[in-house]
């Protein structure tokens, strides 16, 4: 919410003043949140660079939290959890996160909060979570685009001196006890699709092992089209359109899922697939033809995350974030031709957990 | 004084003796290439009982050829980093992959061999039919998939515009492999596309090498205009649905202009208004539904007092005269019918009085300012300039940005009052089952 609020509306414009700031200056406002981290990015013309970074600044130290602002978000998160909870696809990844992390555990929540925690989250609540967390010892500012480093540090300097120092908040994430596979069944009718997702907790972006959990991902359903899951699910069975999975390698920890949507009378073959394709890996790692081919992909991919000012954005936030040497990207393709089919073997068994798992379907089930 | 003309690379264009139009964008920065091309063919070229085929020869053209069996196409582009994909839509059907600039010959080589030379065989068609239909009930799980499908049916009572481009469920379950092979054989060739590249290549070599590959692909494919004229409606025209769901849906639609209509820019506009977004000229966000927008009418009579959760318009250019559309889902407690009350009145007063000076300045600022961010990366470029060149020439991207930054509030007014008429329109209510994932 807080982060919501803070992409809303500053001391100095409400929302609509700051929304038709925005449009004067032909730029977008965006807001993200994970379990670990907030962040807002403005988007603009280059040759603003200066003014774009003066409105950050706005949003970011000086937050409205306005009444009517806050009671606005209430009402859209209500239904926003509402639709969480009656959509297959959304129900099925809170169902996920909700069967492999204990109660208490940050990783646990979708951020959207439930009917008892966000009516209680008033103004003096969120205000106090902006002066705790929104600060410079925890944050960082990151600028893609047409500058020099000369000129970015000096607008930023000029811009964010103010942020308050605060304290530097460490994560606390509590290991999860290992236990047997579990399987959650949730029954919507009148829906069409069912979706089914496999999941489980997996390891950190720091870890030495995500290069080859990367690639063993990639070769599982994160590469689409060449993807095992893809491939075996919908291009030769033809039991599902979409068919994926995606590795979440935080900072701190991490999960896995594999995911597919499916109908009401394809689901159970279904399963079983995503969950052998899932124990391929975990178990055989990738052969060293399939190694070579999903490793040159990676590799090539890299001119095409630097398309556009957004796509290398992604690429500077990630390095940042995860404190990642500044020359990270230049290296990453050595990375992964170090890698041996060994190497992704221990990666993958590491990396897609099976004693911390779960197996969710939901939709019309029901006979 | 003169508009400057939307910020996008140079480009060049020109036909093969086969009919193939050719359009090349060299940008010389970039480290990638795309390849676009675009058939004039979409949902708007069929008719009941063949309904979703231009969907389906669209998935089946990743299905293999005599040059590359099935599953190569994709190995061949992601081998090498690259992307692709392909949508269909009412009125064409678009092809692209993205690759580092040295691979463009790959996607070249692919484009020139199933633009004539697709298999479609029966054993492809048949698994690919389950794959259709778990792509139409992925959409059928979203009330809004399902309000915007009874929408159409009910607005349009001819067009073809009239059905969804997925296809009636009645069709996918019926259609065979050889009208499918017909369809394909009909409507695909070089008579009927449009082929784009974008991005780091340099411009000679690359149209020797179009021309090589493709010059020597036989003359077909046609483009069929579409006869079917929809009459004007005679009155306001209702349904409601009911199903799984959160809060009141509803989706009102009036009958609006093709993109070449003259009236397309004012159109635009009173888009703009209403829902904050512009779709073809939107700040960075592309072409599809307006975001969240707090400064447009519709948010703040509807969103800021309680009413509604979201509310926006959307005007999707098309062909042919299609629909400008009002949405808005209902915030907890609030009947589908007191939310019909308040569009009506946001409707109402935009008709009488039009929009204010500041909020046309603004827009004309968004819309100049915002247009920068168009053209960036090679796929960006290639989708854009592949766009206007099928729904007409690559040229008309800049006519219509001058008329868009020049329309004036009297144009949006008199558009508003001739367009959003209460008898001109139809109404679809969305209401929540209760007991099935409603919030009762």
């Amino acid at each position: 919410m807080v982060n919501h609020l803070v992409a809303t509306a500053t001391r100095r414009s409400d929302r609509v003043a700051l929304a038709r700031r925005l449009d004067r200056a032909g730029a977008t406002l965006s807001r993200q949140t994970s379990p670990e981290s907030a962040e807002v990015t403005v988007w603009g013309p280059a040759e603003d660079g200066e003014s774009l970074l003066a409105l950050l600044a706005e949003v970011v130290l000086e937050p409205r939290f306005d009444a009517e602002d806050i009671a606005r978000l209430r009402r859209q998160m209500l239904e926003r959890q509402l639709r969480e909870r009656t959509q297959p696809a959304s129900r099925a990844e809170y169902e996920l996160l909700r069967a492999i992390f204990p109660s208490g555990h940050p990783y646990r929540e979708t951020g959207i909060g439930d009917r008892r925690s966000v009516p209680r989250l008033d103004r003096n609540r969120l205000a106090e979570f902006h002066r705790r967390h929104y600060t410079s010892r925890d944050a960082a500012v990151i600028v893609t685009g047409p500058a020099t480093l000369g000129q970015v540090e000096h607008a930023v300097r000029r811009r964010f001196s103010s942020l308050p120092e605060g304290a530097r908040l460490r994560l606390a994430v509590p290991p999860v006890p290992a236990r047997p596979p579990r399987r959650v069944m949730v029954h919507l009718p009148g829906r069409s699709q069912v979706e089914v997702r496999v999941g489980g907790t997996s390891i950190s972006r720091s870890s030495p092992e995500y290069p080859g959990a990367f690639l063993a991902n990639e070769a599982l359903g994160g590469r689409p089209m060449l993807s095992r899951l893809f491939q075996r699910i919908r291009e030769r069975n033809g039991l599902a359109y979409h068919a994926s999975s995606q590795l979440e390698a935080l900072r701190f920890s991490g999960f896995w899922t594999a995911r597919a949507g499916t109908g009401a009378d394809r689901w159970r073959r279904v399963v079983p697939m995503l969950e052998a394709e899932v124990a391929r890996v975990r178990t055989s790692g990738l052969p060293a033809a399939e190694l070579r081919s999903v490793r040159e992909s990676a590799i090539g991919e890299i001119p095409l995350s630097l398309e556009s000012t957004a796509d290398a954005h992604h690429l500077a936030v990630d390095v940042v974030y995860h404190e990642l040497p500044g020359d990270f990207w230049a290296g990453w393709p050595a990375r992964l031709r170090d890698l041996t089919p060994g190497d992704v073997r221990r990666a993958s068994a590491l990396a897609f957990d099976r004693t911390r798992s779960a197996t969710v379907v939901v939709g019309p089930i029901r006979a | 004084m003169a508009t400057r003309g939307v910020p996008r690379p140079a480009f060049d264009e020109f036909r093969l003796s086969n009919g193939l139009r050719v359009v090349l964008a060299p940008m010389a920065d970039s480290p990638t290439a795309s390849v676009w091309v675009w058939y004039r063919v979409g949902s708007k070229n069929e008719h009941p009982g063949i309904t979703g085929a231009s969907h389906w020869v669209e998935h089946m053209l990743f299905q293999g050829s005599p040059r590359y069996g099935k599953g190569e196409i994709d190995r061949a582009i992601v081998g090498v980093g690259g992307e692709l994909n392909a949508f269909t839509t009412t009125d064409f059907t678009a092809y692209f992959s993205t690759v580092p600039r040295e691979h463009l010959a790959i996607p070249l080589d692919i484009e020139s061999d199933r633009m004539t030379r697709a298999l479609i065989t029966d054993e492809e068609v048949e698994r690919e039919r389950t794959v259709i239909h778990s792509e139409r009930e992925g959409n059928e799980n979203w009330p809004e998939f399902r309000a915007e499908e009874e929408m159409f049916q009910l607005a349009f009572r001819i067009h073809p515009y009239r059905w969804e481009v997925l296809g009636h469920r009645v069709d996918i379950e019926r259609l065979t492999p050889g009208e499918l092979r017909d369809y394909y054989h009909r409507f695909y060739g070089t008579r009927n596309a449009t082929l784009v590249l974008a991005g780091g290549f340099d411009r000679n070599e690359t149209a020797r090498e179009v021309r090589r590959r493709f010059s020597p692909l036989p003359a077909s494919g046609a483009d069929v205009r579409v006869q079917d004229t929809e009459p004007a409606p005679s009155g306001e025209r209702r349904s409601e649905l009911t199903g799984p769901g959160t809060t009141p849906y509803v989706l009102i639609g009036w009958r609006a202009p093709s993109l070449h209509d003259p009236l397309a820019p004012a159109t635009m506009v009173l888009d703009a208004i209403l829902g904050g977004e512009t779709g073809l000229f939107s700040a960075g966000a592309g072409w599809g539904r307006a975001a969240e927008h707090p400064a447009a009418r519709l948010y703040r009579a509807l969103v800021d007092p309680g009413l509604a959760v979201r509310a926006t318009s959307e005007w999707r250019p098309r062909e042919y005269p299609g629909l400008f559309l009002i949405e808005a889902q209902a915030a907890k407690g609030v009947a589908a019918s007191r939310l019909e009350e308040a569009i009506d009145g946001v409707v109402e007063r935009l008709r009488r009085v039009g929009p204010t000076r500041t909020e046309m300045n603004d827009l004309r600022a968004k819309v100049g300012r915002g247009a920068a961010l168009a053209y960036e990366g090679a796929s960006r470029a290639g989708f854009r300039l592949g766009y206007f060149s099928v729904m007409g020439r690559p040229a008309d991207e800049d006519s219509l940005y001058r008329s868009l930054l020049a329309v004036t509030a009297e144009e949006v007014r008199a558009r508003a009052r001739e367009l959003l008429r209460p008898e001109a329109r139809a109404v679809v209510h969305y209401v929540p089952t209760k007991g099935v994932g409603s919030d009762d």
